[in-house]
Parts: C-alpha cells; sequence; structure tokens
C-alpha cells in the first residue's frame, strides 16, 4: 500500500515545522519512507517564510515553539494560502490548538503521537484529492 | 571648692583623727600655757618678796655696821645673805657709790653698772631695780634698799631745848647712810618653768597619743561593719545575691546592714524570678522557632509547589516530545522489522537502525533527567544539602522547566553562560528553585516577545567576596516602583493576583542565597526592566573543568 502512494500520485511535499529535533527526525523518516517530499522549518517565523515562499501540499506544525506560535504559523499562513491544509500538533491540551482547529486546521495530533494516528490523518487528507 | 574635695578624699579615719587631734593639741597647749605662766608670776612674786624682806632685814641688821664701817661685820652679814638660794651676789654701797662690802659672785661684776646711785629713776616701790641679763644669758633681779638710820639733830635739839622749844617737837631726821643691793638669780625659777614646760610638752603628746588610740578604737568600731557592708555590697554586685551583711547591730549603721539585707533578698527573690521566667520564655522560644522552622519548609515547599504547578505544562512539554519520538521511533523500528521478516526483499539497514534505536535511548535519557530533575526540584529537604555544583547545570535544567512557560508567552530565554566557571558548594535543587523564581517572576512582568537574559560569569571580586559567580537573570519588563523594591523581599508581599504568586519566591529565594553565603541584588527601573543578580561565593574553588558534569540532558 504504501507503494502505491508512491508510484500512483505525483510525489506530495509536506513541510515540518517543530522546534524539537527528536520529533522532526521522526516525521521525516517516517513519511520520507511513505514516499513524501520533506522540508523541516525549526520555529514558527521560519517556518512562515517556507509555507509562504513555496509550495506544500501539508503542514504538520507544533504549536508551542519560540518565534511565533503554532497558532499564528497557522493564521498568517492561510490568510495567503487558505486551501494549504495544517496538522498541527501539541504536548498539551491547549487553546491555541483548539482555536486553529476551529478556524479550519485538519486536525491536532497530541503529542506524544503513534504512527497510526498519522498514517490516519494523511489517509484523510489525501483521500480527498 | 579644692578644699572640699580635699576633705571628701579622706578617709573616714582621718576625718575624724584630724580634727580632734588639732583640739586635743590646742586645748592642752592652752591650758599648760596658762598655768606655765601664772606659775612663772607666782614663783616670781614669791621670789620677789622674799628678796624684800631680805633687802629690809639686812638693811636693818646692816645699818650700825655701815654707821661704823665694819667692814668685817658687814661681810659676814653679807656672805650669811649670800647663803640663801637664788641670792648670788650683796653689797653695800656708801652713799657716794663707793663699795663699802660685798659677797657672794657676780659674774659681770662690773661694779659700776650696778652702782645703786647712778640710775635711781628706775627704782619702783619695790625696789625691784631691773632686770639684768648676764653675761652668759642668765636672767638676774637685781633689787637694791637703802641704809638708813635715825639722826637724832643732837645739836640742834639740844640747842632747841634749851631755846625753850617744845620737846615734841625735836626731829628727828632719817638719813641714809648707804645701799643695799641683792642679785637674785633666776636660773632655778627658769629652769623650774622649763621643766614644767618640758612636763607639759610630754603629757600633751601622752594625751594625743591616748586620743589617737582612743579615735582608732573607736573608729574601727564604727568603720568595720561598714567596710564589712561594703565588701558585702561589693559580692552582690558581683552578682552573688546570697550574701549578707548581717551586723546584728543596734545602731545607724546596724539599721543600714538590715535595710540592705532586705533589699538584697528582694533582689534576689526578683533575681529567681526573673530567672523563672526567662527558663519559660526560652523554653516557649525554642518550642516557637521550631514551628516556625516547620511552618518555613513548608512555605518554602508550598513556593516550590506553587513553582512547580506553573510549570506542570511546561514539564510534560518536555517530556512528551521525547516519548513521541521514543513511541514513534520504536513504533517505526517494529513494524520495519516485522516486514523484513514477513518479506525477504525488505532487508533491514542495519545503520538506520542504529541511529533509531540511538535516538531512543537518548530521548529516553532525556525523560529520564527530566523526571530526575523535577523529583529533585519537588524534593522537601529539610536540611540544605551541599555537593559539587556546576552552575551552568544549573541555570540549564531550570531553563528545561520555563522554556515551556516562556514559549508559551512568546518570551525568548537568552543564554549567556560562561565556560570559565568554577564549581561551588551548593544545594542544586534549592538554587534551581532560586533561578526558577527569578525567571518566572522576569516572565510574569514581561510582554510577548521580550527577552529574558541569563548570564553566568566569574568574577575574582565581586563587592565583599573575593572569588564569586554572578547569575544575572535580566528582563526588558515592567520594572519595579522604588516604593514596591524594598518589599520584594518580604514574605507574602506580591503585586499578583491570587493564583499567580504566593509572594513567597523571593523571601524564600533569599533565604537559600544567604545560606549559600551569597546574596541578591536587585537593578529596576519601571518600564524599563529589571535585572536580579544572583552572587554566589566560591568558597574553594574546585578544580574540573566544566565538561566533565553531565549536561546529558540538552
Ligand atoms: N523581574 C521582576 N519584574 C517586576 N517585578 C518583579 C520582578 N520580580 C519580582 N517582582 C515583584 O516582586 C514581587 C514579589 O515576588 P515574589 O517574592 O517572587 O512573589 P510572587 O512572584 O509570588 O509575587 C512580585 O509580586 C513582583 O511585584
Ligand atoms: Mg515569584
Amino acid at each position: 500500500m504504501l507503494k502505491s502512494v508512491k508510484n500512483e500520485q505525483m510525489k506530495k511535499n509536506i513541510l515540518i515545522i517543530d522546534n524539537s529535533e527528536i520529533i522532526r527526525n521522526l516525521l521525516t523518516d517516517y513519511l520520507d519512507d511513505l514516499g513524501y517530499g520533506i522540508e523541516m522549518a525549526v520555529n514558527g517565523q521560519e517556518g512562515i517564510e517556507m509555507a509562504l515562499s513555496r509550495d506544500y501540499d501539508l503542514v504538520f506544525c507544533d504549536i508551542h515553539m519560540p518565534k511565533k506560535n503554532g497558532y499564528q504559523v497557522y493564521c498568517e499562513v492561510t490568510e495567503k494560502k487558505p486551501q494549504l491544509p495544517f496538522i498541527m500538533t501539541d504536548s498539551l491540551p491547549d487553546d491555541l490548538a483548539d482555536k486553529a482547529v476551529d478556524k479550519g486546521a485538519f486536525a491536532c495530533l497530541a503529542k506524544p503521537f503513534s504512527l497510526d494516528q498519522i498514517e490516519e490523518v494523511l489517509r484523510d487528507i489525501f483521500k480527498r484529492d | 571648692m579644692s578644699f572640699q574635695k580635699f576633705i571628701n578624699s579622706l578617709k573616714l579615719r582621718t576625718k575624724f583623727m584630724l580634727p580632734i587631734s588639732v583640739l586635743v593639741i590646742s586645748s592642752v597647749f592652752a591650758i599648760s600655757s596658762y598655768l606655765i605662766k601664772s606659775q612663772n608670776e607666782n614663783m616670781r612674786t614669791d621670789l620677789e618678796d622674799k628678796g624684800i624682806m631680805m633687802l629690809k632685814i639686812v638693811s636693818t641688821s646692816a645699818e650700825s655696821g655701815v654707821l661704823f664701817e665694819s667692814e668685817y661685820e658687814l661681810n659676814e652679814l653679807l656672805e650669811r645673805v649670800t647663803q640663801f638660794n637664788d641670792i648670788t651676789y650683796a653689797a653695800i654701797f656708801r652713799p657716794d657709790n663707793s663699795l663699802l662690802a660685798e659677797a657672794g659672785i657676780w659674774d659681770d661684776s662690773n661694779i659700776e653698772s650696778i652702782s645703786p646711785f647712778i640710775d635711781e629713776d628706775i627704782i619702783d616701790e619695790k625696789n625691784i631695780d631691773s632686770l639684768v641679763i648676764g653675761k652668759n644669758g642668765k636672767e638676774f633681779l637685781k633689787m637694791s634698799h637703802d641704809i638708813t638710820t635715825l639722826i637724832n639733830t643732837l645739836n640742834r635739839e639740844i640747842l632747841g631745848i634749851r631755846a625753850g622749844n617744845d620737846i615734841k617737837n625735836q626731829s628727828q631726821v632719817v638719813e641714809t647712810i648707804g645701799k643695799l643691793i641683792i642679785v637674785i638669780s633666776l636660773e632655778n625659777l627658769n629652769k623650774s618653768i622649763y621643766e614644767s614646760k618640758k612636763t607639759a610638752i610630754v603629757i600633751t603628746l601622752i594625751v594625743l597619743l591616748l586620743t589617737i588610740i582612743m579615735i582608732a578604737f573607736f573608729i574601727d568600731l564604727v568603720i568595720s561593719p561598714i567596710k564589712q557592708l561594703v565588701s558585702v555590697a561589693e559580692k552582690v554586685k558581683m552578682g552573688d545575691l546570697s550574701q549578707k551583711a548581717d551586723l546584728n547591730q543596734s545602731d545607724e549603721i546596724g539599721h543600714l546592714a538590715d535595710t540592705f539585707d532586705n533589699m538584697v533578698e528582694s533582689l534576689r527573690e526578683t533575681r529567681d524570678e526573673i530567672e523563672e521566667y526567662n527558663r519559660n520564655l526560652e523554653q516557649k522560644i525554642i518550642e516557637r522557632t521550631l514551628e516556625l522552622e516547620e511552618v518555613q519548609v513548608q512555605l518554602i515547599q508550598s513556593e516550590k509547589l506553587s513553582a512547580i504547578g506553573q510549570l506542570a505544562a511546561g514539564v510534560a512539554h518536555e517530556l512528551n516530545n521525547p516519548l513521541g519520538g521514543i513511541l514513534g521511533y520504536s513504533q517505526f523500528a517494529l513494524e520495519k522489522m516485522k516486514k523484513s521478516s514477513e518479506n525477504a526483499s525488505e532487508p533491514i539497514d542495519h545503520s538506520k537502525f542504529i541511529r533509531y534505536l540511538t535516538d531512543i535511548e537518548t530521548q529516553a535519557r532525556r525523560c529520564k533527567t527530566i523526571v530526575q530533575n523535577l523529583l529533585r526540584f519537588s524534593r522537601s529537604s529539610k536540611s540544605t544539602d551541599f555537593r559539587r555544583v556546576d552552575m551552568n547545570a544549573v541555570v540549564e535544567d531550570t531553563c528545561t522547566f520555563v522554556e515551556h512557560q516562556l514559549y508559551m508567552n512568546q518570551i525568548e530565554l537568552e543564554l549567556i553562560l560562561s565556560d570559565k566557571l568554577p564549581q561551588i558548594q551548593g544545594d542544586a535543587g534549592q538554587l534551581q528553585q532560586v533561578f526558577t523564581n527569578l525567571i518566572i517572576n522576569a516572565m510574569h512582568a514581561s510582554p510577548q516577545e521580550s527577552v529574558i537574559k541569563i548570564a553566568t560569569r566569574f568574577s575574582q571580586s565581586v563587592g565583599e567576596f573575593a572569588g564569586a559567580i554572578e547569575i544575572i537573570v535580566s528582563d526588558k519588563g515592567s520594572g519595579i516602583s522604588t516604593e514596591n523594591i524594598k518589599k520584594i523581599f518580604e514574605p507574602f508581599f506580591t503585586t499578583k493576583q491570587v493564583g499567580k504568586g504566593t509572594g513567597l519566591g523571593l523571601s524564600v529565594s533569599y533565604g537559600i542565597i544567604k545560606e549559600h553565603g551569597g546574596e541578591i541584588r536587585v537593578d529596576s527601573t519601571v518600564d524599563e526592566g529589571s535585572t536580579f543578580t544572583v552572587i554566589l561565593p566560591v568558597q574553594n574553588i574546585v578544580e574540573s573543568p566544566i565538561n566533565q558534569v553531565s549536561t546529558e540532558n540538552q
């Protein structure tokens, strides 16, 4: 099935915005293995710049980050690119994550999340296309 | 004034002795000089009377001798006269001042000088001629008496009768036919007066001596109880209230001693009461101190718990990232393993697996560190646990707690850690509590998007410290008003709403830093920000590179 994603579709590009290195690495390893194209940003500001300057099919965005939190990133990016789907990740139940979801973010995954959860969300997102 | 001072400086003994001695001496002197004087006069009068008598008798007896110029008879007479005591010389002169007869020695025997008819004018009715001072200073009394005879103017008498004159009218003429002179030596008189004087002096001395002895004795009677009283008072002064004078005297001093004893007695009672009271007080203070210490420990703990409460989210956040890594990588690795065991066409990439497992291990360790850190921080410790501490590590550990909170508030943390810090002796958990509080305070005061700087540095000398580590926490926040800055270290002083501040953070921090021998300084300007500087003295610099200390968590 993984193979089928790779083969059937043109390669999807995903932006990962998280200040936690281990989470970035994990997502990169996992999503790369699933056949996605991966790029990373280490804080909110950088994430905004990258999301706006290039085309992505999906953004993984952490809520708690230095230099602009995930909610701000979501707001600023979707203002320009309202169609870009966001999956928020959050290590704590938080107002900001809820707000992002209320505003239209695709989902919010609570850390520590399992890979099944990611797979499920990915499936939901890309099924629509 | 100075006389008064002099009198006051005298001892009691001298004070009594001096006037009494003066009194005794002057009265004995007055009495004896009066007595001696009257004795002198009496003796002198006696002597003069004797002399006059002698003069009268002798001059009568000498009448015939003089008349007939019987030198032999006169010499005999005078010889006998000079045998009387004190009469040293006797002489008879003719009216023409020529010597008729003499006896005895007149050492100043210049006859002219005693010639009776030369200086008649000084002869008084007592016939005392004059006081003569002899050659060798001896005193003499010179007395003279006329030698007279009754002459019947015989021819004329007869003629008168014959001329028919009444016989009654016949006159007898007293004619001075010579002068008797005696010289009385005053030597004996003077000698006896001298003796009297000597006796008077001796008596005076004896009386004086007796007086002094008496006074000394009586004064001792007066003084010795006073002395005893003084020595008892001296001991009482040194704090020995068991002393008693116990004079058993019924005079004023005895009364004084009784009063004194009573006073000491009541003093002792009072002191005992006070001591008893003090003992109770001490006991109470110890109890209260213990209670207070208990409360203090509770306060520290509750302040800590409040900090932990505020930081719990941050800790969870810190834990969730590595946990997420662990969970994700182990799932990932597991799936891959399963797949490769099912499907031989997908071989295991060992180098990747090593990396996954290494990451898992690293993240698990990080979790462990965070949990340990939390436990160390929250542990309630009554006594400080001093060990070698690397302040950079303490600051970094603290940051792991607060980082999340700061992210949430969009506040950046800037660490400027010196790599030349020596280790110090300290309680890492407590020090962490201090910095947690300082950072949270800075965070509460800071607006969004501002920066909190934490710097560490080693200085050879800061204020009174020779060699100290400074940890500087500065914010660009609201600052503290001059009015409040005096109170911020007071327990329960807070400007924050309930739930956000306990008012204990800085007071607890202050206590902790004091216990480390250091101090906390504040520098703050309203609307510009605050800088809290913690100074920790480096007592004995531990020579060890910082790198050696584990900083696994970063
Ligand atoms: N960095 C700071 N900036 C401004 N005010 C501060 C700062 N640090 C402390 N304060 C003031 O000192 C008070 C006492 O602080 P603290 O003892 O830690 O108690 P709490 O933080 O619970 O109020 C605070 O309420 C605040 O008014
Ligand atoms: Mg505080």
